[in-house]
């Protein structure tokens, strides 16, 4: 089981994947708004989208975790 | 045969030397999962190349000769790539590797013997600390430093002639750390400590109920204090980093780092760089996809990874040829420069500019991380140093400005006006005192929409590349697809000039640590 934290405070601005989904290393998962960025949150390794814990608008915390891959 | 039985004692001696502290000892060093210091070095140096001084040396402390062999810190020569380096290993066997007056003598001589030398010099930090009872008393403490009223310097300093490497291997103290804390390059196996004082007498002295990894543990270092460059798995790895990292270095400061062959497939990516720059200005991406396009297949060896994240500096070969690189991070706080990162890149700066290594830099920033944590940090402070370090650099510096580059952190970044030898953008630069949205909305913010959005694209438009190289700020504006080829005929350039690119080292002498 991997997780993927939030490196930083922002925004989630697009959800690109849906639980379930097959995805590959530095793949990315989500685009969270910060610092008047897009940035690309990548999946660290290869694997399946275990548990989504975010949705679009929601505002997240440095390490909030926002993936859950196995 | 005449001698014989002084023959027979020195080979006894030789031969107790060699067994180090005590089996016991040595079979507790293994079951940490930690070599002998003579397993190290065996293994780190060139097969059978080592070429030890002082095996004969003690402890000068009466009835402990015996129980002190090398008097626990184990030096000399040997070979490592196939070229000439000296070598200090603290052998924890032996008291723990505590510092005594012979013990300490072994390490100053040996120091200014390498200094004279100038040669690379690869320390192996296990233990350390202060020896008692030897150091107590008036007697004691003066002592100790054995050769003279300045004696004890060698012990801190590093002229940064000749590169000197340090490895923390084991819970170290004392010693250790003024070696690590004056390097040119740390590497700390994970599972050891780094610490100036140990936590068990930190336990007596105030009661402390913290650990030698809460001080010291590798998380510690690489990512909070910055001391350490590098991060090993096991003593294998520590190894092969510190090759690595001596495979990007000239012998000292009188030559040019060494020529590599290039990889046949190096800048095969070249052609899909435009994929890793996004068109949309506003998102970020991996500066290291960038960087690994463009130097050669391999060769990128990142100094301080998981420190001061928004600013990446790396050792890398292009064309074979050594190069440094500082490059803004955007997918770390938008690139935005932070305090811990100014100052892991004028410390690069300095190691570059000691040992004739022509500097990169791309920028991508939209200035620094600024706010009140910032300046309780002293990020004016950060940046000032940063460019009294940048306006010393005397070795070959080439700027590259791939998007952002705004305000001071252009400056910083060694962009026009702040030295630059060779100084082009890629077309997708933008190149403004603020970010064009944000002054748009200062200047324009409170005119009617229409006349607002006239003037913001004007902004935008203005800060791209084209105006500043029609003045001639901007020696170019290249496709990114020939970044390569642009570097490869400019490093060419630089080995044909007086010098090859020699620099006059006038960082040599600033601190290792700030």
């Amino acid at each position: 089981m991997t997780t993927i934290v939030a490196p930083m405070p922002g925004t989630i601005l697009e959800v690109l994947v849906a639980v379930g989904d097959d995805v590959v290393e530095d793949q990315e998962l989500l685009i969270l708004e910060a610092m008047k960025m897009e940035n690309p949150i990548c999946a660290t390794c290869k694997g399946k989208i275990r548990e989504l814990t975010v949705t679009e608008k929601d505002t997240v915390q440095t390490d909030q975790i926002l993936v859950v891959m196995e | 045969m005449a001698f014989d039985t002084l023959i027979e004692e020195l080979r006894g001696k030789k031969d107790r030397a060699l067994l180090m502290g005590a089996p016991h000892k040595i079979e507790t060093q293994h079951a940490k999962g930690r070599l002998t210091a003579r397993e190290r070095i065996a293994l780190l140096l060139d097969p059978g190349s080592f070429f030890e001084l002082g095996m004969l040396a003690c402890s000068d402390m009466p009835g402990m000769e015996d129980r002190t062999p090398a008097d626990g810190i184990i030096l000399g020569f040997g070979t490592l790539n196939g070229k000439r380096v000296g070598i200090t290993a603290s052998d924890f066997t032996v008291l723990a590797a505590t510092l005594s007056r012979v013990h300490g003598k072994k390490v100053h001589d040996f120091k200014q013997q390498m200094h004279q030398y100038r040669l690379p010099h690869v320390f192996l930090g296990d233990g350390g600390g202060g020896r008692v009872p030897d150091g107590q008393g008036s007697i004691g403490m003066t002592s100790s430093a054995m050769m003279g009223t300045r004696s004890i310097f060698n012990m801190y300093t590093n002229h940064r002639q000749a590169p000197m490497v340090t490895a923390i291997m084991g819970n170290c103290f004392g010693v250790p750390m003024w070696q690590a804390c004056a390097a040119d390059f740390v590497v700390q196996v994970k599972g050891s400590t780094l610490s100036v004082s140990g936590a068990r007498a930190l336990q007596k002295i105030i009661a402390a109920t913290y650990t030698d990894e809460d001080m010291g543990g590798w998380k510690i270092h690489a990512e909070k204090t910055g001391i350490v460059d590098r991060t090993a798995e096991d003593e294998e790895d520590c190894f092969r980093i510190i090759r690595e990292f001596l495979s990007y270095m000239p012998q000292n400061n009188r030559e040019l780092p060494p020529r590599h062959p290039i990889p046949e497939d190096s800048g095969r990516n070249m052609g899909a760089i435009m994929d890793i720059l996004p068109e949309k200005r506003t998102r970020a991406y991996d500066m290291y996809k960038i960087l690994l396009s463009i130097v050669d297949s391999g060769s990128l060896f990142d100094l301080k990874p998981l420190f001061g994240k928004t600013i990446i500096t790396c050792l890398a070969r292009i064309d074979g040829r050594t190069v440094g690189i500082v490059a803004n991070q955007p997918l770390v706080n938008g690139g935005a420069m932070g305090t811990d990162a100014l100052e892991k890149m004028t410390g690069f700066l300095c190691l570059c500019d000691s040992y004739n290594i022509p500097l990169v830099f791309l920028h991508d920033s939209p200035g620094f991380l600024v706010g009140k944590e910032a300046e309780l940090k002293k990020v004016g402070a950060k940046v000032t140093n940063a460019m009294d370090a940048l306006s010393q650099v005397t070795v070959p510096k080439i700027s590259l400005i791939i998007r952002k580059s705004y305000g001071q952190g252009m400056f910083s970044m060694c962009g026009p006006s702040a030295g630059p030898d060779f100084v082009v953008a890629w077309p997708s630069a933008e190149i403004s005192f603020l970010d064009p949205v944000v002054a748009a909305d200062i200047a324009f913010g409170a005119l009617p929409d229409e006349e607002y959005q006239t003037l913001k694209n004007q902004m935008i438009r203005e800060a791209g590349p084209l105006p500043a190289a029609g003045r001639y700020f901007l020696q170019d504006i290249i496709d990114p697809r020939e970044t390569r080829t642009y570097l490869v005929n400019v490093l060419d350039i630089i080995a044909d000039c007086e010098g090859g690119g020699m620099g006059n080292h006038l960082l040599a002498n600033w601190p290792k640590q700030f």
